[in-house]
Parts: C-alpha cells; structure tokens; sequence
C-alpha cells in the first residue's frame, strides 16, 4: 500500500520536528518568560477572567450546580469504566447507519488513516473545524505534506495557522495574541491596508474562508461527545464552521479522542447545561450539532438529503488514553475540554498556555501532558500549580486535579525523576529535622544569618540557594527569639 | 488487525480479557437537579424572552399575517434571493409563490442546489422543536431541509409554531431519543458568533448574521 505520509519530508521540516521533540522543554525557563510579558498578561486577564466571571453566574441559574456537576462527573466515569462496552455498541450502531469506524491506536496511526481516507477518495481541498484531537496528533501538517490544502476555519485557529502560532487556551486558541499584532499579520497576508477593527478584520476572514467552504471535499472535525446508543457525533460551537464541515464536502471524516463517550442522548443534556456555561459563561452555545452518518439517500422516505457527505469516517483516536484508563489516574479521562480550570488558575493567568509546551495547558494539561506524553519530559508540570484547589472547585466533571498533582508529585520520587540537587537537598533537610537538636541549631544559625542581612525589618538579598526568593521579593526578619525560647521562658 | 489491537488495549487496561455482553445501567438522570423548566405554561412567553436574550429578532405574529411580515422584514434587510424549506407553514401557506408574487426572488431547497445557496440573501425556514429553556431552534436535515438553508445565507428567518415548543432540553433530548435519528439535526441558539478577538463580539463570522424568528400565536 502506497502511503504519501510516508514520503520523505521537506529537509527543513524534518530539522524542525527533530529538534522540537527532540529539546528538553523547560517550563521554568518558559513560564519566568511569560510571566514577564505584561502584553500578554493583559491580553489573558482580559479573556480569562471575564470567561471565569460568566462561569460563576450562568452555574448559579442552575437548580443544584454542584449535584449536576456530580452527575456529569458520574456519567462520563460510568462510560470509562464500561469503555469497552460502549465502544463496541457505538462501532454497531456508526456501521449501521453507514459510516465507517477507524481505530488509530497513536498519532502515526490517526495521520495515516486519515491521509488514506482522503487519498482513496481523491479530496485535495480541506476544510478543518477546531478540534483538540488533531493539534494532538499534529494532523494539519501530516495532511498538507500529504499535498492537502488545509484550512483552518475556526476564526482562531485560521489566525494560529497563518501565523504560524501555537494554540494557547483550549477553548480561546488565541487569547495571548491583541488585535494590533492580528491587524498586521491579516494586512500581510491578505495584502490589504491595516485596520484593526474587530468587526473589519473577522469579515476579512470570513470572506476568504467561504470561498475555501464552497469548494471543500473533505471535512474534517473532532467531537465533544460520542452518543454510544445511537451511534452520533455531538459538536459544540459559535461560529458555524463547524457546520459547513459537516454539509459541503462529499467526505466528512470526525477523529475523536475515546474518552468522549456517553451512554445515552439523555446524557447530553446533563453535558450540555455544564459545557458552555464552564466554558464562555452561555447557556449554550450557538450551534450544537448532532451527526454521524452519511446524508440520507432513501428516495422514497422524505429523509432524502440533498446536502451532506457523501462518506462518513469516525477515526476513534486512543494515543495513551488507554494507558491512563488502566491506572489510578483514569478519572482524568473524563475531561469535557471546557477550559474552566484554566480560566480559574492564578498559575495559567499569569503565564498563558505557552509555557505548559503542550496543546493542553492550564492544570489539566499539567496532568494529562505527563501521563500522555511522559512523566520524564513533562516532570516540571506537576509543579506548576499551587494547589489552591480552584481547579477541582470549578471542574464540571468534578476531577480532582489537585490530588491527582500531588500523586504525580509522589511518583516524580518514586521513579527517581527528580534532580539530583533536589534529591540531595530534601534528604539533608528530613536529616537535620528528623532531631530537636540539628533542628534548633539550624534556626539559630538561619536566625543568625538573616537578621545581620536584613535592613528595615526585611531581607532583600539572600545567597545562594536563598537568592532564588529574595531575587523577586524580600523576606520579612525574623523575630528576635524564636517561639522555642519564647514557650521555655513563659510566666508559669 | 488494527481494530483488535486497540480493543485489547482498551480491555486490558480495564482488567478484561474478552468482550462483554452488556454494562450495568448508567447513573440515573435526577430531573431536578437538571431540569430547569418544570411547566407547560408560559412557553412562548419563555422561549420569546431566551431568544431575544440570544441575539434573535422575536415577532410575534398570527398565521394570516405571517407572509405579509415576513414579507416585510425580507424587505427591510434587502433580502431579495430567498431560499425556503419545505415543510409546516412554509409549505402550508406556499411561501414561495407568495414571496414570488410580491417581486422576490424566491427558491423552493429541493428546486436548487447547495452551491446556489452561496448566493442567497437568506434561508426560510420552519423548525422541528424550539426550547423554550435555552431559547433554541432545532432542524433536522431532511428532503424539504437543507443543512446550509440555516448556515450558508447571511440571514436566517425561522417560523415557529407553538406545537414545536418544548421546555427543557431534558424533553428535547427525550423526543430526539424516541425517534430515529436523522443524518444531521442542529440546535441553533442565536445569530453565529466569535470572540475570538479580545473578546470583542462579532456576530456572522460563519453562518447567518440574522436569525428572525416569527413565533406564530
């Protein structure tokens, strides 16, 4: 079988792609970056805490927001316990309304099949809805090698494509970018006079992506639940693009993570009450559609369809997810991608999504990125957090992030991932504090240290190991005695 | 090959090792915690005031004076390639000849071809259910329904009929799952929209910028 993703790439893509998963990421070095960046702190306050502010009040019109985020939680836990199960009733009922079920067991696989699907069928012009899915498996890039032309059609997303940009956010992917640096970037592309109006630069685009939605034959999007009952895609969205994925071209191919099962349609509105008001602060959003067939083409029922693909592939897209589903960690499957716990982070809004070197950031990318991709490479994310709890507080499936960070935390040691330095450093530290006597010394001789250095009551340079506190805030003196003396010396 | 491989992985990791017939029941639905319409009175009124609060035009009408709005409002936004579906008052009242004899240009879906749609200055439409809830339309693709009648044109009109109303999205999903599903049905809850741009709203990036809707009494 000829394959074009097997082509050799271009030398220069190659280059990149090597380096890039091939250079340690380092968050430390990403997120002090980002932190820095007040344009980018503007721009993420603005979104983020407004998304967050919208979810608090739509879950309040709710008659018991937490009973329903448990019932959701419920549900999707029920569906990955019983995977198996609802996989093999879903594949029954795609295949018996007439589509076709695909089983990509990693990326390599999803850009495969995906590529062939469009071979056999000879589509050339790709129209692409967001989908968290295919930036996973880098499938735009796969299908342009593949000499597809594709287009993204998502508003944000088109602006990350033709920047060049990563997504920053699951639900707003370009949340870290302002309307000046979009204005010169559409005056480049589409070669036309600046103008940053909002309003001005969404209709520039909107004028070429409907030439691009016009002449489409392949669709591709991803999915935010798979009905197991009836064998249905159910897509959430604002902007309709989505939609036109699902009626002009002649193939319509959907690549869906396995953990987005539910059981029953029943079940949708149990998820759909929670997404978008967790998501952007709407009761729902504009456009929810249901599919997962070809058009219908009884002549003799009035079902007949005169729009809509002519082939219907659902490419079920694992990609580790069985691995996490098999440990302890398989409650974090039962994510719906609503961007909450992001919007909620005091981490995530100072750095942005950058800094997590993943396509999901925020505290559940701190968690899934590890478990998906590697606890060695990924082994600062854990710590990304402060624990405060927020995450868990605002999670609509109610997955307890902070929990599940501390145990990734555990397993760090466990495997001996940590740094040397690091290692070194606790061991001294359980050394001098396991008795009274090392640890009375060790804060006389800290006492000591810090009030000679301190000016005013505070300390505002350390040495080394300290600087690394006093580089970005002073510390207070400490008291004079020390509650030890203070307790031995009280009036009896 | 592949398909088994994947499965195992999947049965493995839930401690299988071979299909199973069946899976225990899943979580019961406890309706008020989810349902949040709880009555058959006042629907309209409901789904009136969810609509507006969505963007859409809400007009009030009675089924004589249907046409002569709609009419109207073509009008008013200059509006003069019509496409209409089949189906409920659309096809009960022939809009289309109606449309035609008053100088529009106007389409019946299943005289046309998606690619004319591009060129519409809007789609009319009649609608399965509305949710009073969420202020929703809901159309399925059918024959007399093209998917792109509600997304292609830059405006959408929708007729709605009381007997579509229905409370909750519990009860929508509930009469989806009694039926067989058609190929496509979308829930349309306001005019198509992004805030992509620091957060501005723009509404009509992709689908229609208008949606109209003639809540008939």
């Amino acid at each position: 079988m000829s394959d074009l993703t097997h082509r050799p790439l271009d030398e220069n893509t190659q280059d990149f792609l090597e380096q890039a998963h091939a250079s340690k990421f380092d968050f430390h070095k990403l997120s002090v970056k980002a932190a820095g960046d007040e344009k980018l702190k503007r721009s993420i306050e603005l979104a983020v805490m407004r998304q967050d502010e919208g979810r608090t009040s739509r879950l309040r019109e709710l008659p018991d927001p937490d009973a329903l985020r448990t019932l959701a939680g419920a549900i999707k836990q029920h569906a990955l316990d019983h995977l198996d199960f609802y996989l093999e009733q879903l594949e029954a009922n795609v295949k018996r309304n007439g589509g076709h079920v695909h089983y990509a067991s990693t990326a390599v696989d999803a850009r495969r099949i995906i590529a062939d699907i469009a071979r056999r069928a000879n589509c050339t012009r790709c129209i692409k809805s967001k989908s968290m899915a295919s930036e996973e498996v880098e499938l735009a890039p796969a299908l342009e090698r593949a000499g597809i032309d594709v287009v993204e059609t998502d508003l944000g997303e088109f602006i990350v494509q033709i920047s060049k940009d990563r997504p920053s956010h699951l639900v707003a992917p370009i949340v870290h970018k302002d309307k000046a640096s979009i204005a010169k970037l559409f005056s480049e592309y589409f070669a036309a006079p600046y103008d940053d109006d909002p309003r001005a630069l969404t209709m520039q685009a909107r004028r070429h992506l409907r030439e691009k939605f016009r002449r489409a034959d392949l669709g591709i999007t991803g999915g935010n639940f798979l009905v197991a009952e009836t064998g249905q895609v159910c897509i959430v969205e604002n902007e309709g693009n989505a939609r036109q994925s699902l009626t002009t071209p002649r193939v319509l191919v959907s690549l869906v993570g396995i953990e987005k099962l539910v059981p029953r349609l029943a079940d949708l509105s149990v998820m759909l009450k929670l997404l978008a008001r967790s998501a952007t602060g709407q009761h729902l959003t504009v456009y929810t559609s249901l599919f997962g067939r070809p058009r219908s083409r009884d002549d003799d029922d009035k079902r007949d369809e005169r729009d809509g693909p002519d082939e219907f592939h659902l490419v079920l897209l694992d990609n580790g997810r069985s691995e996490i589903l098999g440990g302890e960690y398989r409650e974090t499957l039962r994510c719906i991608r609503c961007g909450a716990c992001l919007n909620t982070c005091p981490v995530y809004r100072k750095i942005g999504g950058h800094a997590y070197g993943s396509v999901y950031p925020g505290p559940i990318g701190a968690l899934i990125t590890p478990l998906m991709q590697g606890l060695e490479r990924f082994k600062d994310l854990p710590q990304a957090s402060s624990l405060c709890g927020a995450c868990y507080d605002a999670c609509p499936v109610k997955i307890n992030i902070p929990q599940h960070l501390i145990n990734l935390r555990r397993d760090i040691v466990s495997k001996r991932l940590e740094s040397r330095r690091e290692r070194i450093a606790y061991r001294l530290w359980a050394w001098v504090v396991a008795s009274p006597v090392r640890y009375r010394l060790m804060c006389a001789a800290q006492r000591l240290v810090l009030r000679r250095r301190a000016r005013d009551g505070w300390v505002s340079k350390m040495p080394a190991p300290g600087a690394g506190w006093t580089d970005v805030r002073d510390m207070p003196a400490p008291a004079p005695k020390s509650f030890h003396q203070l307790w031995r010396r009280r009036p009896r | 090959m592949s398909r088994e491989r994947f499965m195992q992985n999947v049965r493995r990791a839930l401690g299988r090792s071979g299909a199973v017939p069946e899976a225990p029941p899943p979580p019961h639905i406890d309706e008020p915690i989810v349902r949040l319409v709880h009555t058959e009175v006042g629907l309209s009124e409901l789904f009136v005031r969810m609509a507006r609060q969505n963007q859409m035009v809400v007009e009030q009408v009675s089924v004589e004076e249907l046409a002569k709005r709609l009419i109207a409002s073509l009008r008013a936004h200059e509006c003069r390639r019509n496409a209409l579906s089949g189906g409920g008052l659309v096809e009960k009242l022939q809009l289309v000849s109606a449309l035609r004899a008053d100088g529009f240009h106007a389409k019946s879906w299943d005289e046309m071809t998606l690619d004319e749609l591009y060129d519409v200055d809007a789609g009319v439409t009649d609608v399965r259910f509305a949710v009073a809830e969420t202020g929703s339309l809901v159309i399925d693709g059918s024959r007399a329904h093209g998917r792109g009648l509600s997304l292609v044109p830059p405006a959408h009109f929708a007729v709605v009929e009381s007997k579509n109303l229905v409370p909750d999205l519990v009860d929508l999903f509930d009469q989806l799952s009694r039926d067989a599903q058609p190929a496509n049905s979308v829930i349309i809850t306001g005019p198509s929209k992004t805030a992509d741009i620091e957060m501005n709203l723009v509404t009509g990036v992709h689908g229609p910028g208008v949606v109209h809707v003639f809540m008939v009494k």
